[in-house]
């Protein structure tokens, strides 16, 4: 039961991720296909934060801490840069969709393949 | 190692362009003039601290960077928990190849560009991707790559969709944002899988107690197929083409040197962290048919491309090719006696095809987008009889060409004949790919300057482009020819320290 319990976080990062690439690669509207990819990215940074919990440890912050076994930091700080990129990945793709759809006039992923003719 | 800024010359190199990057539109607001020689000064002042850098590495030995640490150039346990940037033979070879082209490609676009608005960013955004570039090489630490890895693909994504009142462009560069971003989740997944397993980030903290189990096959095929897609090799090649046409030609050749960066990043882990815990045989026989697919599918999609730069896209992904194919061979036998015999030429001559290839596909481009600026086609069968009115830039796609498709003496053939010799010696057969693959390269290259250069004088052409085009140009072609006249020399001084760097058999 409570490998099971520990394995939850892990299921639901799969979970996630496979949910976004499902968006990703079936979904014909632009901004759903960048939802997807949001999807993954959390599915990415769950599973970073759950890497680094331990059980009855407490945050790594040093500061007047009490005096037991910290859970791992990096991933915390790994997180964190992940996220900040996150917004920013996500943003530049939603302007460059509101581009795209001043000049073909559509979202739809299947009438935006112009580069080949 | 006296001084400490050679020393600290890897932080400079990224350091440079990032303090670059956001006074270009700083010094925007003061005169246009400015703007243009704050940019030229940042990149020649990282071009400075490349060849700083290097020049010590290869008088001297490389070393490791670590920020932060207390003492400089001494590594303790504690290093391997703080960033470190790793100066050798290899990160050498590879920023000397970004910064040749960089050069190039910045002072192509000054009269490229000329004419668009918003140019304080479109310089910003060239810095940031030179910097990330370079961080992704120097880098020793796994996630540090994955924040250069990101910080590349969103500046290199702006300069797709530089010119942005083309629907195109914004079409190229959103495909090419979807590769990247998901790539880079998966490459971070990757990364936290390692991380999850040894508790530590570093390349050679990790190198030390790698085991080959399960979690980390997993974790190098996710790194394998998002560098190699990043380096645009064959099944994971679709985007290339679109974005190497799409983007402004300026910087189509920085694109591309992007892809170059992530191959030479792929290298650098399969080399120092998993050599010792998977099987070389197997993981190099992986290279070689990822880098055989490229040669052939990317020389035969080229074969039926009537857009110059569309052409010369795919030929750049059959040349990826080239060198996954002669390092896969190099890789194989790192565990057996055939290193001495042949797996390091084959290394050596890898690596020799990467810097070239580098310099001549950047000219290549850069003249495809001469022949763009200057009749305002890419398509061939309009273009003819330019070499009338354009005789500088017919010389430098000739240059490049010959040198694409390995025709002696310019430097392409240098790099491919060590290729042939050590791959002859693993499998003859993947020595007559390799060769049939350069006839049809020069096939084309036949077909390209035949339609586009020969031919009566057509009208087509405004005239010979601004001279700083051609002087980016020139600087190109006078690497190709340094390179052809000198190739011993080359691979002596640069090539071997990166191979020694690398290929250390135990």
């Amino acid at each position: 039961m409570n490998s099971l319990f520990y394995a939850l976080p892990f299921v639901m990062v799969a979970v996630l991720i496979i949910m976004g690439l499902y968006t990703v690669l079936f979904k014909r509207n632009l901004i759903k296909m960048i939802m997807g990819v949001a999807i993954i990215q959390n599915g990415v940074n769950l599973f970073l934060v759950s890497l680094a919990y331990r059980e009855g440890y407490v945050a790594p912050i040093w500061t007047s801490a009490p005096d037991v076994d910290m859970v791992l930091p990096t991933p915390h700080a790994l997180t964190l840069t992940s996220i900040v990129i996150g917004v920013a990945t996500t943003a530049l793709m939603l302007s460059f969709v509101i581009m795209l759809k001043k000049h073909y006039g559509t979202t739809d992923s299947h009438e935006t393949r112009r580069c080949k003719e | 190692m006296s001084l400490d800024l050679v020393n600290a010359s890897p932080a400079f190199i990224l350091g440079i362009p990032l303090l670059f990057a956001f006074l270009t539109p700083l010094a925007d607001r003061i005169s246009k003039e400015l703007r243009d020689a704050v940019f030229m000064i940042g990149l020649l002042l990282t071009v400075l601290f490349v060849a700083v850098m290097s020049y010590e590495v290869f008088t001297a030995e490389g070393w490791a960077y670590v920020f932060g640490a207390e003492e400089t150039g001494e590594i303790t346990r504690f290093s391997f928990f703080r960033i470190m940037f790793v100066a050798d033979g290899f990160a050498a070879l590879a920023t000397i190849t970004v910064a040749i082209t960089a050069l190039g490609a910045g002072i192509y676009s000054f009269a490229f560009m000329e004419g668009q608005t918003g140019m304080e960013k479109f310089y910003t955004l060239f810095l940031l991707t030179l910097a990330g570039v370079n961080g992704m090489i120097l880098t020793a630490d796994l996630f540090n790559l994955f924040v250069w890895f990101e910080v590349t693909s969103i500046a290199s994504c702006g300069l797709v969709a530089f010119i942005n009142y083309k629907g195109k462009s914004v079409e190229a560069a959103l495909k090419y944002m979807f590769i990247s971003v998901i790539g880079g989740l998966f490459l971070l997944l990757s990364i936290g899988l390692l991380y999850g397993e040894y508790g530590i980030l570093n390349y050679f903290a990790i190198a030390e107690s790698v085991n080959g189990g399960v979690v980390d096959r997993v974790a190098l095929s996710i790194i394998l197929v998002v560098l190699g897609m990043k380096a645009s090799s064959v099944p994971m090649h679709m985007w290339a083409p679109d974005v190497y046409t799409e983007s402004p030609g300026a910087v189509t050749p920085f694109i591309a040197i992007t892809s170059l960066g992530s191959l030479f990043v792929l290298f650098r882990i399969l080399f120092v962290v998993f050599r010792y815990s998977v099987s070389t045989a197997a993981l190099g026989g992986l290279l070689i048919i990822l880098g055989l697919l490229s040669m052939f599918v990317g020389v035969s999609m080229a074969l039926k491309q009537s857009d110059v730069k569309r052409l010369i896209a795919y030929l750049s992904v059959s040349q990826i090719g080239y060198m996954l194919l002669a390092v896969g061979v190099g890789f194989s036998t790192l565990e057996n006696g055939d290193y001495a015999t042949f797996g390091a030429l084959a290394l050596e001559g890898g690596f020799f095809h990467m810097i070239n290839d580098g310099v001549y596909k950047a000219l290549l481009f850069l003249s495809a987008a001469a022949i763009v600026y200057s009749t305002g086609t890419r398509n061939l069968n309009k273009l003819g009889g330019l070499a009338h009115r354009m005789p500088y830039t017919t010389m430098f796609f000739l240059i490049g060409g010959l040198s694409i498709a390995g025709i002696p003496p310019l430097s392409g053939f240098s790099s491919k004949l060590l290729i042939y010799k050590s791959i002859y010696l693993y499998h003859p057969i993947l020595a007559i790919i390799a060769l049939v693959v350069s006839i049809i390269t020069f096939a084309l290259i036949g077909k390209v300057f035949y339609n586009a250069f020969l031919g009566p004088d057509l009208g087509l052409s405004k005239g010979e482009v601004p001279t700083t085009m051609l002087l980016a140009m020139g600087i190109l072609t006078a690497v190709v020819v340094v390179f052809s006249l000198f190739p011993n020399y080359v691979v002596a001084e640069i090539v071997v320290p990166a191979v020694e760097a690398l290929g250390v058999t135990a």
